[in-house]
């Protein structure tokens, strides 16, 4: 079993030592620990040889010599929503890539984090359609197999790619990958900005249960709906499909749309979204369809 | 306030997927897969996201239940055990050991797995052991 571990190289260390910039980072969350500038630091740990998120506190300062910036990727600004929503008034520091930090601007947005009440240490992240250039090399696509690039969608192609084929085909390969959902929620369930309390795609009503794979294509463009000025494009759905659905592809597609009619790029900046019609009072608290 | 992830092995199937608990002042209240882990890099089904469920949920059973005058009640190990033994004596005695079969789970070790053939084969004297993977 040991041998077979992969190596997660660390962006900022080099093999028999810290660089300077790790060190930097570990000094600033001590810092910030000890002044009670945050309450606590979510960022990375390795345990047992898995770099996983970490919550740092002051009782154990020593701990942050081992912050490391993490190769695998997880959402830590939706651990941050969920200790914001049982103690609101913590303060929170939070080790942010790009990815992160869109999805802060949009939890901002939407009332779902305080930005007085949140502190970040900026990383360097993964390649997207906001930042050419990145360090996290864990998100380099995979290759996509023959059979799924015939009758299937290769999962890195751009949208305009995936425009080219024509409807029909679009349709019949769009099909082939919805129909092989095992409805497992994984895409909703590690979104960073899905937050409702209430979701759509559990009311009886709207997605009928019992059945494996769910009503295609509903199932999946309700999401994709309510991913329109939302997804920040960080991947995390499509890296935790046991199937591989082009996700990403089908919410790029949406935000384009968003783009296109209201000029808003979702996730660059904590500005009110088009679509926040309620305004700076909404709550998400239950409430009846 | 205390957060905490803890890394653990999903206890639904055989496939082993490493998970990850969310453990909020002591309260266990969400899963999520390990990106790292060997077996499922990062993916869980359903039943993996909702593991913390099982294990807090207000209808799993904490002790042993024993039917007395037709209705379930708890009990202790030691008398659950001692009735389950008693028996299977009084089955084995009357029908012989071929009327008793034994499911082994996905949810326990290879040890508790190869310990209740072990049972089976030599205390019972019985080959009718399987597993619930092959159901």
């Amino acid at each position: 079993m040991e041998e077979q571990m992969k190596e997660w190289p660390e962006p900022f260390s080099t093999t028999g030592g810290k660089t300077s910039m790790l060190v930097t980072m570990q000094e600033q969350v001590k810092e910030w620990l000890d002044q009670d500038k945050v309450d606590l630091f979510l960022g990375y740990k390795m345990v047992q040889k898995h770099p996983l998120p970490h919550c740092f506190t002051k009782d154990n300062l020593d701990e942050v010599d081992e912050l490391i910036a993490g190769q695998a990727r997880y959402s830590l600004e939706k651990i941050a929503t969920k200790i914001a929503a049982e103690r609101p008034e913590i303060k929170i520091g939070l080790l942010a890539r790009d990815c992160n930090q869109r999805a802060l601007n949009v939890l901002y947005v939407w009332n779902q984090l305080n930005p007085d009440n949140l502190e970040t240490i900026n990383v360097n992240c993964c390649p997207s359609k906001l930042k050419e250039h990145g360090d996290c090399s864990y998100l380099e696509p995979e290759q996509v197999g023959s059979f799924k690039k015939m009758i299937g969608i290769d999962n890195i192609i751009e949208v305009k790619a995936a425009e080219e084929f024509s409807q029909e085909d679009r349709f019949n390969r769009w099909m082939y990958e919805f129909q092989k959902c095992l409805k497992c929620y994984g895409c909703r369930n590690i979104c960073p900005v899905c937050f409702c309390e209430e979701c759509s795609l559990e009311h009886t009503d709207l997605i009928a249960t019992g059945s494996i794979p769910p009503e295609v294509p509903i199932f999946h463009l309700v999401r994709a709906v309510h991913m329109g000025g939302r997804c920040i494009d960080c991947g995390l759905c499509e890296d935790t499909c046991p199937v591989d659905i082009p996700l990403r592809l089908l919410y790029r597609k949406v935000n384009e749309t968003v783009e296109d009619v209201f000029g808003y790029v979702t996730g660059t900046n904590a500005d009110q979204s088009p679509f926040n019609l309620l305004g700076d009072e909404v709550t998400l608290k239950i409430k009846p369809i | 306030m205390d957060y905490k992830i803890i890394p653990s092995i999903c206890s639904y199937c055989g496939c082993g997927c490493g998970v990850l608990f969310q453990v909020f002042d002591g309260k266990l209240v969400g899963t999520l897969p390990m990106k790292t882990h060997l077996v499922n890099e990062g993916k869980l089904c359903i039943k993996g996201w909702n593991l913390h469920e099982h294990v807090v949920s207000d209808k799993r059973l904490k002790s042993p239940m024993l039917k007395k005058d037709g209705n379930l009640q708890e009990t202790t190990w030691d008398e659950a055990i001692q009735t389950t033994a008693d028996k299977l004596k009084a089955i084995i005695q009357k029908h012989g050991p071929d009327s008793v079969g034994v499911l082994a789970s996905a949810k326990v070790t290879n040890e508790e797995n190869y310990l209740a053939q072990k049972f089976t084969r030599a205390a019972i004297g019985t080959n009718n052991v399987d597993h619930c993977a092959r159901l």
